[in-house]
């Protein structure tokens, strides 16, 4: 028995690939302030078009980390966290990361003269009915999903985070790496 | 055998419709009473339609934040909330009741699902820290309102339970 669990810990202390897959597999335990281990599964997928036309599949975002941000205009904390998505996606840029916006149930138009007065180069997909915001269920508005690059939802995250702060980058880079590591 | 404290609190002599903020060691409550104006422009300039802003102004809005600031989970469950008028029971209507009202009214799927998003949500566990919230509506009444609130708190909701206790909570009313 004592040899066995001595060999347990031989491969987890000198076997980093193995010992950093366990890590994956259970998620980083460390998390920051406001986002929740979340590990249900699959992502539900969709195909929701953006302000611009264009159709988009959340499947196609496999290979990427994907923030997946629910949100209304009216709901004050929405409003305020948008800056913050921004400072985000501009980090992130060059990364395997994607921003995935989805407006819960308003028009084309409330969206489009939204974004344009807040100063941001967001762009946002148009869940007009509600119907794909009712199936993912977020905690509230805004919230925001981490799904991995198998398309796996392992966090949540409930609304009004400095997501463009060291705290949050470190955390986000964090499970790339641990991705990357895995991969090689 | 885990014993179970129950931690009671009860706010009295609050006299008019206006915010109410209760602090506990554990957690904060806000009461927040809204007037028929104040809602029905909130959802006007939603494009709420007419019928269905008809109907929520003969509500009572009240508007509900709730912060955890222990360092231990709590569970909210609306189905532990006792709320009483005058001393006689009053019925807060499940939101699975505003979204049969709406179906059966016609009501654009937008609308509603924005109406939801408005609610409070029925069941929700709060990490320390957290703060969420939302609104209950209550038919409208001039008596004193009084709400009992039993939240569950631990991992396996074995832990102490809080009981939050609110008299003379009152409807808001617009100023002629």
């Amino acid at each position: 028995m004592k040899l066995i669990l001595k060999q347990v810990l031989i491969v987890m202390f000198f076997v980093p690939g193995i010992f950093s897959s366990l890590l994956v597999n259970a998620g980083i335990s460390e998390v920051p302030f406001g986002i929740r281990h979340y590990d249900i599964g699959s992502a539900k997928n969709f195909t929701l078009i953006d302000i611009d036309g264009e159709k988009h599949e959340l499947t196609n975002s496999k290979g990427n980390w994907v923030f997946l941000h629910f949100w209304a205009s009216w709901c004050g904390p929405c409003r305020e966290e948008m800056p913050a998505i921004q400072q985000l996606a501009d980090k992130m840029k060059g990364e395997k990361f994607q921003v995935i916006m989805i407006n819960t149930a308003e028009d084309e138009d409330t969206v489009f003269e939204f974004l344009g007065s807040i100063n941001v180069d967001l762009n946002s997909l148009l869940d007009v009915d509600g119907a794909v915001t009712e199936v993912w269920k977020p905690r509230g508005l805004p919230t925001s999903f981490l799904i991995n690059p198998d398309g796996k939802v392992k966090y949540q995250a409930i609304g009004g985070r400095e997501w463009g702060s060291p705290v949050y980058i470190n955390f986000l880079k964090k499970l790339l790496n641990t991705d990357a590591k895995l991969l090689k | 055998m885990l014993k179970i404290i129950t931690l009671m609190l009860v706010v009295t002599n609050i006299q008019a419709a206006e915010p109410v903020v209760v602090k506990t060691p554990d957690m904060e409550l806000g009461f927040t009473p809204r007037t028929a104006n104040q809602m029905g422009s909130f959802y006007e300039a939603r494009g709420f339609p007419k019928a269905m802003r008809d109907v929520l102004k003969q509500q009572c809005f009240i508007t509900v934040g709730i912060e955890n600031t222990s360092n231990k989970k709590i569970w909210l469950d609306m189905s532990n909330w006792e709320i009483t008028a005058g001393g006689k029971p009053i019925k807060r209507e499940h939101r699975n009741y505003w979204k049969q009202r709406w179906q059966n009214m016609g009501i654009p799927l937008s609308k509603q699902s924005t109406f939801r998003w408005t609610l409070i949500p029925e069941m929700l566990d709060y990490l320390p820290g957290e703060r969420e919230g939302g609104n209950i509506l209550l038919p409208f009444t001039d008596k004193p309102i009084s709400i009992t609130a039993t939240f569950a708190t631990g991992e396996n909701k074995q832990g102490e339970k809080i009981i939050i206790t609110i008299d003379e909570l009152f409807c808001a009313e617009d100023k002629e």
